[in-house]
């Protein structure tokens, strides 16, 4: 395993590159696609994001076409018929690497170093290789030619998306930083910009960050408030609903349904509106239960950002793809095997408001997973706006896989990096949780409480909102959400 | 009393017919006849009256005391007393029948005569003679005639026509209690009118009976009344904003020329050897059966086809895949198909949904100008929504819906305006409405027309160039 870029730099390094992140303004794109026009570009890979993300580069009047691996070409795989249904030049990494002026790299994570490896030696001296993920850099520490500019551009929803909003005249927010090491002409900003434009990223809101700003806070929200706390949450809710005797087609559904509704609430307001959907007295019950989940997860938020940090964790992870995924496809075995996963939903009438009502610790969950990741995150170095977009920026999007097939959508669609990472989060919480999990009854999770009156203590409530207020995820995200509902007038 | 009349046709003296009248007025029924302005209204009730010649149909259920006040009865009366004065060669001045002797012709009631003429204040005009009355006047006095002859069907075209508030409220509350005693139909031209007794709404298109809704049936009246709404308002296709987008084209050059195209799926060819070219101001049908390519056709126009890079095509003076985006194409076209209208799910205002027009945006995500609301208001207006303006887009009805993205297609006169299968899923009330807007806006000059569909009935007049395709013969060899 090569060396961790990380850790090779100096601790004021690692704070300043930890710490860099800034929302653009629209005026800052002004130049279009310009740096981009007439600039052949090369996209390897032809998955979801890169087949959307080069339609919408074409759409924007740029040059786009995709190499593939000689065999992926010969045996006529899914990604050459993605590229060539959709009218583009499909080449070898030997045809087509060597003509392109700017190479964009939307592989899968795992598969980074043996590609840049086979394609560095082909591109022509002072192109560009773009990233939509640092992981390769900064964890596995390649090393990129010095005549090579190095570009991240990671619009943060799923390809899909990234096309849907473009068609509609919109785009989605993306994250773009240039790693400096490698920046020989100074330009690596201006095509950055220029690539987020042409993906319709510009519209919806632009975040420069850093490689190591965007590894080390992407890591950390998906392995734990994003995959794994959805992951947990779901058995242990469904599993509580169970044991109690709930219907199991309605805890399955209220599960499954049930994060995408109170997460809408938190793209919407943040976790203040979240949590207000409820009553006075159900909101004081939720803050309270997050408060103690807080305290149970602490220390476990605190390790997966340590190992974050220091690369224990990407050490583990790549041991595992060098271990042919062992751990990775015996833990997707087992979450397949689990009474959630294997329980349809029941054909019930559920209405918005009862998986509020009836899903209360899910509330609180959702809660306390998004506080301690941002907190974590912010007291690793990370600057508050990076921390808000991998915490609960993204939190509904996750939750939203969920909904349409369950932990195995989410598993799907979310990368080799984000599942492994959810699969530790889910095996150390489940144990974590167990005492807290044995007070819980139906009143907060399936069957709502039964509160013949609303009352709750003045001082209390004024106390619970308050700090709900407070909370510097609020803070942040206000400023944020008020940035993206200047841009986009539907949200 | 149950009147019906099955497959009617009437003839006016050879100035009118009515077609295909199929119509049922049950017992305890009380109907407004609404429509266009020569759509045949008047002669629809008229023939009820016994007036035409019926060549074909059947009619049933007749009562024998019919009374119909209209201003053809009106005018023939008036006639009629003009003729008696000519006919007077005695060297004296005709006074012409008084009004007491017109009123107490058709053994009409004195009871409901004397009680009339009070409510009506016009005692005073009992010995005059009745072509010395005003219009307002003559009606008046038929109208008293004809409610005092106490029919067992009531016709009255046009009643409030001419009526001041005060006594408009006065019969309609008359009428109203009327309604309890005789059957009344009424023609009108306002919806606003229709007074409450009224119980069901015929509307006249083309001198037929093109709908009926019973005003308990809340959907169809809607649509009836937004339907009557467009047919009789001054229909004014709202101004683009400011300059209009084809400032900047060359008039010279053809809209879109494509040249061979071929669209392949998988190994499948779904169009080979395609060739169209069109012209400013060529409006066009497009038609063929489902496969045939249509859509793929035309979403290569609007660059929505990713083959549209593969293909040698012209549009707005760009070869495509030279550089330009799509939103420099899309700038020139307006646009509407039902794959729009399933991406168009959106929780925006009606309004910003007609605004996005001008933005060739799904959602508006750019603040629009005073301008544009404006404009957007007008259409609303010529929709018949107004009063929907600031409800979201996806509370509407399918064929609301689908008016609203064609206004938002044609808000910023596009010079290319594309309607694929723009009547799809509407009803026969919404297809009208959308058929007539498209004239109007082949009329207009400023856009040309590509229209699509495979309903021949649904001919646009204006559209001078056809085009039909066939499916591939690949494409049916593997359906």
């Amino acid at each position: 395993m090569s060396n961790n870029y990380f850790n090779t730099l100096t601790l004021r390094d690692q704070l300043e590159q930890l710490g860099k992140c800034r929302f653009m303004h629209l005026n800052e794109f002004t130049e279009g696609v310009d740096a981009l026009k007439g600039k052949k570009i090369v996209v390897v890979g032809c998955g979801a994001q890169g087949l959307n993300q080069g339609l919408n580069l074409r759409d924007s009047g740029l040059d786009v076409s995709y190499t593939l691996r000689q065999a992926a070409i010969d045996e006529k795989r899914q990604s050459w018929k993605n590229a060539t249904e959709n009218g583009f030049v499909v080449g070898t990494y030997q045809e087509l690497i060597p003509t392109a002026d700017v190479v964009l790299n939307l592989t899968p994570d795992k598969q980074h170093t043996p590609v840049v490896n086979a394609i560095m030696p082909l591109m022509k001296q002072g192109a560009c290789l773009s990233y939509s993920h640092g992981f390769n850099i900064v964890e596995e520490g390649m090393k990129i030619r010095e005549d090579l500019t190095v570009i991240m551009v990671a619009p943060k929803c799923p390809g899909t998306e990234v096309r849907a909003e473009y068609v509609r005249g919109f785009g989605v927010p993306t994250l773009i930083a240039v790693h400096e090491d490698n920046d020989p002409q100074g330009n690596g900003l201006a095509l950055a910009k220029a690539y987020a434009v042409g993906t319709g990223g510009h519209k919806a809101g632009v975040l420069m960050s850093s490689f190591v700003a965007e590894v080390k806070s992407d890591l950390m929200g998906e392995q734990t408030i994003l995959c794994g706390m959805l992951q947990t949450g779901s058995l242990l809710c469904f599993d509580k609903m169970i044991e109690k005797g709930i219907d199991a087609g309605y805890a399955s559904k209220l599960v499954q349904y049930g994060w995408e509704v109170v997460t809408e609430a938190l793209k919407y307001g943040g976790v203040t509106n979240m949590l207000d959907r409820l009553s006075n007295p159900d909101k004081i019950k939720a803050f309270d239960l997050a408060e103690e989940l807080k305290s149970i997860m602490r220390p476990l938020y605190n390790k997966h950002q340590d190992d974050i940090i220091d690369g224990t964790f990407s050490s583990g992870m790549m041991a595992d793809w060098a271990n042919d995924d062992a751990n990775l496809l015996g833990w997707r075995a087992d979450t397949a095997e689990t009474a959630f996963e294997k329980t349809p939903a029941g054909d019930v009438e559920i209405s918005e408001q009862e998986f509020f009502d009836h899903g209360i610790l899910m509330v609180a969950m959702v809660k306390a997973g998004v506080e301690l990741a941002f907190e974590t995150m912010t007291a690793a170095g990370i600057i508050a706006d990076s921390a808000y977009y991998e915490s609960l920026h993204e939190t509904p999007l996750i939750a939203n896989t969920i909904a349409r097939k369950k932990l195995y959508e989410m598993n799907a669609t979310i990368s080799d990096t984000a599942e492994y990472g959810c699969y530790l989060y889910n095996h150390a919480c489940l144990p974590l949780l167990q005492d807290f999990m044995k007070k819980i009854d139906i009143d907060v999770i399936g069957k709502g409480t039964s509160n013949d009156d609303n009352g709750v203590d003045n001082a209390r409530l004024i106390e619970v909102n308050a700090a709900l207020r407070a909370h510097p995820v609020e803070i942040i995200g206000g400023t944020l959400r008020g940035y993206m509902s200047d841009m986009k007038a539907i949200v | 009393m149950n009147i019906k009349l099955v497959n009617c046709h009437f003839d006016f003296e050879q100035r009118f017919e009515l077609m295909e009248i199929n119509w049922c007025i049950s017992e305890g029924q009380h109907w407004v006849i609404t429509g266009a302005n020569g759509a045949g209204k008047s002669a629809l009730v008229a023939s009820l009256a016994g007036f035409g010649e019926r060549l074909a149909g059947v009619v049933t259920g007749l009562p024998e005391k019919v009374a119909l006040v209209s201003f053809e009865a009106q005018a023939a009366l008036i006639e009629r007393e003009r003729k008696k004065d000519d006919a007077d060669i005695m060297d004296v001045i005709a006074v012409g029948t008084p009004v007491a002797d017109i009123l107490a012709e058709d053994n009409a009631c004195p009871l409901i005569i004397a009680e009339l003429l009070e409510k009506f204040e016009l005692h005073y005009l009992l010995d005059r003679a009745f072509r010395a009355l005003s219009t307002g006047e003559t009606r008046k006095v038929l109208l008293i005639k004809a409610i005092a002859s106490k029919p067992a069907l009531l016709i009255l075209d046009e009643p409030f026509d001419g009526l001041d508030a005060a006594t408009m409220a006065m019969m309609e509350q008359y009428f109203s209690d009327l309604a309890r005693q005789m059957t009344i139909v009424m023609v009108l031209n306002r919806c606003a009118e229709i007074p409450e007794f009224i119980t069901h709404l015929g509307y006249m298109q083309q001198a037929t009976l093109a709908h009926t809704a019973a005003l308990s049936d809340e959907a169809a009246t809607r649509a009836l009344l937004q339907l009557l709404h467009i047919k009789t308002s001054e229909l004014q296709i709202p101004a683009a904003e400011g300059n209009l987008i084809n400032g900047g084209l060359d008039a010279t050059q053809p809209l879109v020329e494509l040249t061979d195209i071929s669209i392949n799926y998988d190994q499948l060819k779904i169009v080979e050897a395609f060739n169209w070219r069109i012209e400013p101001g060529q409006h066009w049908q497009l038609s063929g059966p489902n496969g045939s390519g249509k859509t793929a056709i035309l979403s290569l126009i609007t660059g929505d086809h990713p083959q549209c890079y593969n293909n040698d095509i012209f549009v707005f003076g760009f070869k495509r895949g030279s550089g330009e985006s799509i939103w420099q194409i899309k700038q020139y076209i307006g646009y509407v198909s039902t794959a729009l209208q399933w991406e168009y799910r959106v929780g925006t205002s009606l309004r910003n949904v007609i605004v996005s027009g001008f933005y060739d945006s799904i959602g508006l995500y750019t603040k629009a100008s005073d301008g544009q609301k404006r404009i957007a208001d007008q259409w609303l207006a010529l929709l018949g929504m107004s009063d929907r303006a600031d409800i979201s887009f996806n509370k509407l009805s399918f064929g609301d819906q689908r008016l609203l993205l064609i206004a938002r297609a044609m808000v910023k006169h596009p010079p290319l305006l594309i309607l694929d299968e723009p009547c799809l899923g509407l009803d026969d009330i919404n297809r009208q409405l959308v058929l007539a807007l498209i004239e109007k806006i082949c009329a207009g000059g400023q856009s040309t027309v590509l229209y699509v569909n495979h309903h021949s009935e649904d001919k646009i007049a204006g559209i001078g160039h056809y085009k039909h395709l066939l499916k591939h013969p690949d494409n049916i060899a593997v359906q």
